[in-house]
């Protein structure tokens, strides 16, 4: 690693030859136990909880649309009413996973006092911030596995499209796993977490065509899906599982991949001046 | 202002009448103004979330005026989904304020205090049925506009969503009591409220199931208290009436015995 060991236990005990550890310009050991064994591992400990909570409601919405269906109106011609909202259902799971993960780890840090065990550490403002959103946009992603191979057993994916896949379930995990270190940074309470997660994050993923084609959708609500960034995700991921698609993948890449800048960019300069986590 | 002397004997301990009114009254009042003090998280997020489910489940399934039960989709699923939430948030409010109190040390607080089992039992079971209730006005209010909802039996409406939210209240007093950590909580949330407040008929008549759980929702209260409550505003049910009114009855009987038992006897709440 890049720290300078001192290399026999007299250098320990010499004042002239010890030197402050010096780290490159990124802290990769620093970085890894913030990543990995704060922020991964800590999630996988809840396993029961964080893991097959998100996947039983999960499953439980398909069951529901699975009974409930009609049999007469099918959403898109040619498909079925599953197949359409189960790769929505997936990347919802992604999304709730990475956002409430990060956020709620800040916002437990902040009440708790612990954070300031990662505020002492010698970690930068950009290696704290990728802490906190990759590991949680991770999360969102083992969780999408999880969901996504439960759903596969009994939901027809043929036409299945890597790159298209990966690539908006990293997009969707990134987004939200920098908006939720954004809004933990922001809220002081519980209640502004959760008001943030009832009144933003779970609408916009709900009305953003996981469950319904734009088609349904009357007249005057039909343009304002098109301002909803999750629609693209949910959009360009259904494409690469199933085929059908409503919008340009084009489109939807360069929206998200937007946003996701810009939150990096204000949650790097959050974190660089300390909002609301120094005195 | 006048002196008084105190005299020893005014020194005793306080006498109670058959019921600590004045203590009962407090922790209700402490439980409800723990839920008001966050009332976005509380009842306003409930009802967004549900009229969420009612715009999406409507668009998804409702298409080409669907009927079930012989009204309007939306109009079957409205009373459905003001169910869900009421359960689930009178659940939320007993199981949490216990958990946290237990995980926090402050259940002392309410153990200390000369309550009795009962008194404990009612205080805390009534601050659940206070949330469910008004989340599911709440709820009920906003869904309002835009479904036309009909009146069609008040008393089973308000019977139904009386013993719902106590039967729910007593269910999250007694997992509350039993978990230690939030994990415990979370996945009796998970695993068990969730899905019986999903299946039990809140989106679809139980006609659509195999017939082989058909019989097993007549052994769900679940089904019941959304079979009845549903019946008083679409005048139509699935299952019997009659059978709804005593299982609830019942069960909630049986829970509140289970929950007395437990605060009576301090399983895991003393040493």
């Amino acid at each position: 690693m890049s720290i300078r060991q001192p290399s026999s236990p007299r250098a320990l005990l010499s004042f002239r030859r010890w030197q402050a550890p010096a780290f490159r310009r990124f802290n990769r050991l620093g970085f890894w136990t913030h990543y990995y064994k704060r922020g991964v591992l800590r999630f996988f400990r809840f396993g029961l909880e964080l893991l097959v909570g998100p996947l039983v409601s999960s499953l439980l919405f398909v069951l529901v649309f699975a009974v409930a269906q009609s049999e007469r109106a099918a959403m898109v011609p040619g498909i079925d009413l599953i197949q359409f909202i189960a790769p929505g259902i997936i990347l919802y799971a992604i999304a709730h996973t990475a956002f409430e993960n990060a956020a709620a780890m800040l916002v437990f840090e902040k009440m708790e006092g612990m954070i300031t065990d990662v505020q002492m550490a010698p970690l930068s403002p950009l290696e704290l911030l990728a802490g906190y959103a990759l590991s949680s946009a991770t999360c969102g992603l083992a969780v999408g596995l999880l969901v996504g191979g439960a759903a596969s057993v009994f939901v027809d994916f043929s036409s299945f499209d890597a790159s298209l896949v990966i690539g908006f379930a990293v997009a969707t995990a990134l987004l939200f796993g920098f908006l939720g270190t954004v809004v933990g940074l922001w809220a002081e309470r519980w209640d502004h977490y959760s008001a943030v997660e009832g009144f933003v994050v779970v609408p916009l993923g709900l009305l953003s065509g996981t469950f319904f084609s734009v088609e349904r959708l009357p007249e005057a609500f039909r343009e304002w899906i098109f301002y909803n960034p999750v629609f693209y995700a949910i959009d360009g991921f259904r494409a690469g599982l199933i085929g059908h698609a409503e919008s340009s993948h084009t489109v939807g890449f360069a929206v998200l991949g937007i946003l996701i800048l810009g939150l990096a960019l204000l949650g790097w300069r959050l974190f660089a001046v300390g909002y609301k986590i120094k005195p | 202002m006048e002196h008084r002397t105190v005299s020893p004997a005014a020194l005793s301990v306080r006498r109670l009448g058959l019921v600590n009114w004045r203590g009962l009254w407090t922790l209700y009042m402490k439980e409800v103004r723990r839920f008001l003090n966050v009332f976005t998280q509380t009842l306003l997020a409930p009802m967004v979330t549900t009229l969420l489910f009612l715009a999406i489940f409507t668009l998804a399934l409702g298409g080409g005026g669907r009927q079930v039960g012989g009204v309007d989709f939306a109009v079957f699923l409205g009373p459905g989904l003001i169910m869900m939430a009421m359960v689930q948030n009178s659940f939320a409010n007993t199981s949490s304020s216990l958990v946290i109190a237990k995980v926090q040390g402050n259940i002392v607080d309410i153990l200390m205090p000369p309550l009795s089992a009962t008194e404990l039992t009612l205080g805390i079971s009534a601050g659940g049925v206070t949330r469910g209730l008004m989340v599911g006005a709440a709820v009920g209010l906003g869904m309002w506009l835009f479904v036309p909802l009909q009146i069609h039996a008040p008393l089973f409406i308000l019977y139904h969503a009386l013993m719902a939210s106590l039967m729910l209240a007593l269910l999250g007093m007694i997992g509350g009591i039993w978990s230690e950590k939030f994990d415990h909580i979370a996945a009796v949330t998970n695993f068990v409220i969730t899905p019986f407040s999903f299946l039990s008929g809140t989106f679809y008549s139980i006609e659509r199931l195999p017939p082989i759980w058909q019989t097993v929702a007549h052994f769900n209260p679940f089904f019941y208290m959304i079979d009845g409550f549903r019946y008083g505003f679409i005048g139509h049910a699935d299952g019997s009436l009659g059978t709804g009114l005593v299982v609830m009855a019942l069960f909630n009987l049986f829970l509140w015995a289970v929950a007395h038992r437990m605060l009576a006897s301090g399983y895991r709440l003393k040493p």
